[in-house]
């Protein structure tokens, strides 16, 4: 019990250092130095290339929240962060934390790869942000469902990273047991994404939202009730885009009964959820273009 | 209270012929509270030199200061005068230096007090006389203590910059420099090609937002101090995004947040005594301020609120 206890605290010493440094993702960094070192890059492209990348989202967020605290509310639109914080400072925040030797090596998944997993990220980002739509939600709200959609698996990049060997055991098992990837993660590494999700998000001063979406997202009743729809539609949205089988982050099957429960929380029709297919499709086709990506698969 | 400029000027020290009269040296403001021995220092420009010399004369032998420094933000021209400001070097002086975080994880001792380090400076930071504790802050509502309330307010500063409001005794000072009005970074040209719908009018709406947002920040003030670093025309033709304000703006804004003094501060270092003589006698004018006073800083001035 007392080596647990010691084995889990200096887990958690190397998983709070790799959050200190997080880099972007390698999918993106390309395009984010080419975006962010050109100095007549607009606001426009700078956005999108930010959105498209979990962890240089959840930065900008954490710079404006860490200064900014309007009404109590933190900021969880990178619309309204980009306005706060100026075009020049999200393209040298962006810049510190966009680094090319994560191109290879050590940023990698061994389990899936890292396009694997932005793929996945981004997917259900749009797919949160389509059912935001879906229930009639303003703009501006539906990017707060996009963001914590895109962010919700954060936790898993400081496990894989300092835990590459583990990780790929926790896939191996997860898969040959039809288990969820989650419950692996806890077993073998005494933590799971959820539970470093949400020391990310607490730690970058995110707001409760998105400390929850990060938290809850696999235990979606779990939540207060003050998030329970934003956390339900990620659930959701996370469900979907493993059932598409668009990019992938450990999960590789979908309980149809829950897939079906969930949708009728939500409030979609479950047979209706294929309509979301093609757009979703289109939207992801146009990330990867925007990030030439698209030949590499 | 009773409110003193040491240094008004941005950007840079810049002393000659042509400053003269509104002074060279870069932000520095000094806030006296009636019956209270307390000293509240908004920036350590240059300007604080001077400051802390008069303070140094004042105290004698006694050589005890007992001083909160308020730090807009961390930009060179907000900092440079701290090492030498005499009374840091006194054991007995007893600083606290407040500032908002900034971009890196380096917390502000560290900003600030890494000008005291060998390559910068003869004295190091550890070697100074004075006791001094830095705190981080971040927008919000902060008892001083002795009925004295500061609310700190994030502004538009291509780095992270605050504005304070001192509350006391049913008067009020506020700072607003060195910012810009916040504006739609956007593509509004519907026919861009990057034009998004969507993204256009959630940044005009943020952007009109955050600008209602500032003048209640400085609503009612006695005497707000803001930035004014330009003027319209020149703000438009080159200056967008610097984090300075055009004057036409900041005065329209002032009069909408029924201000009551306004001083315009952060003066460009290009611009001389003539021209700031000029502007005045465009803007410090009742007419055009609508019955609100308007004054260009002046280095060495002091103005009871
Ligand atoms: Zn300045
Ligand atoms: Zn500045």
């Amino acid at each position: 019990m007392n080596h647990e206890f010691i084995h889990r605290e200096r887990h958690l010493k190397r998983i709070q250092a790799t959050i200190a440094g997080m880099p972007s993702l390698s999918t993106t960094v390309v395009k984010v130095l080419e975006t962010c070192n050109d100095p007549r890059a607009s606001a426009n492209s700078l956005k999108q290339v930010i959105s498209l990348d979990p962890v240089l989202t959840g930065r900008v967020l954490k710079l404006i929240n860490s200064a900014y605290y309007a009404l109590g509310k933190p900021i969880t639109s990178l619309t309204r962060a980009i306005i706060m914080l100026g075009v020049n400072t999200v393209k040298n925040l962006a810049l510190s934390f966009a680094i090319l030797k994560n191109m290879q090596g050590n940023g990698t998944f061994h389990a899936f790869t890292t396009d694997e997993f932005w793929l996945h990220c981004l997917c259900v980002g749009v797919v949160a942000k389509s059912l935001a739509a879906f229930k009639g939600l303003m703009p501006a709200e539906q990017e707060e469902y996009f963001v914590a959609g895109l962010l919700h698996d954060l936790g898993k990049i400081p496990l894989n990273k300092q835990f590459a060997e583990e990780y790929y055991q926790v896939w191996e098992s997860a898969g040959r047991k039809q288990d969820p990837f989650y419950h692996w993660e806890d077993r073998l590494l005494g933590i799971d994404h959820c539970k470093v999700g949400s020391m990310i998000a607490q730690k970058w001063h995110l707001g409760s939202s998105l400390v929850e979406s990060l938290s809850h997202h696999h235990d979606p009743d779990e939540c207060t009730e003050k998030n329970r729809d934003l956390v339900s539609v990620v659930s959701l949205a996370n469900l979907i885009a493993i059932d598409l089988k668009i990019g992938t982050a450990g999960d590789r099957l979908v309980d149809k009964g829950l897939l079906v429960d969930l949708s009728a929380k939500v409030g979609v029709d479950y047979s209706k959820l294929s309509n979301f297919q093609e757009s979703v499709g289109k939207e992801i086709d146009r990330a990867k273009i925007f990030l030439e990506i698209a030949q590499k698969g | 209270m009773i409110l003193k400029f040491w240094g008004v000027r941005g950007s840079i020290p810049s002393p000659g012929p042509n400053t003269v009269k509104y002074g060279g040296n870069t932000l520095c403001l000094e806030l006296r509270l009636p019956d209270q021995e307390r000293l509240i220092i908004f920036d350590a420009g240059s300007g604080i030199r001077e400051l802390g010399d008069s303070l140094s004369a004042d105290n004698g032998n006694k050589g005890c200061l007992n001083a909160d420094i308020f730090l807009t933000h961390t930009h060179l021209d907000h900092i440079l005068g701290l090492p030498f400001f005499a009374p840091i070097h006194n054991p007995g002086t007893r600083l606290k230096i407040y500032g908002p975080v900034t971009c890196e994880e380096d917390p502000l001792e560290e900003v600030i007090g890494g000008q005291l380090s060998y390559r910068y400076f003869p004295i190091r930071q550890h070697e100074l006389g004075a006791d001094i504790e830095y705190i981080d802050l971040m927008e919000g509502k902060y008892n001083l203590g002795r009925g004295i309330t500061l609310i700190a307010k994030y502004l538009n500063h291509p780095l992270l910059a605050l504005g304070y409001r001192v509350e006391y005794r049913d008067k009020v000072l506020c700072t607003a420099y060195d910012t810009e009005p916040f504006y739609n970074v956007f593509c509004t040209d519907t026919s861009d090609a990057s034009f998004d719908e969507i993204l256009a009018s959630e940044g005009s709406r943020a952007a009109r937002e955050e600008n209602r947002r500032m003048e209640e920040f400085f609503k009612d003030a006695d005497l707000l101090i803001h930035d004014g670093q330009y003027t319209q025309s020149e703000y438009e033709n080159a200056k967008r995004g610097w984090g300075h304000s055009p004057i036409e703006y900041v005065v329209e804004a002032a009069k909408r947040a029924k201000v009551k003094r306004l001083a315009i501060c952060h003066h460009d270092p290009l611009r001389t005594d003539c021209q700031l003589d000029e502007l005045s006698q465009v803007y410090v004018n009742e007419e055009y301020a609508g019955g609100m006073k308007v004054f260009f800083a002046r280095e060495g001035q002091e103005v009871e609120i």
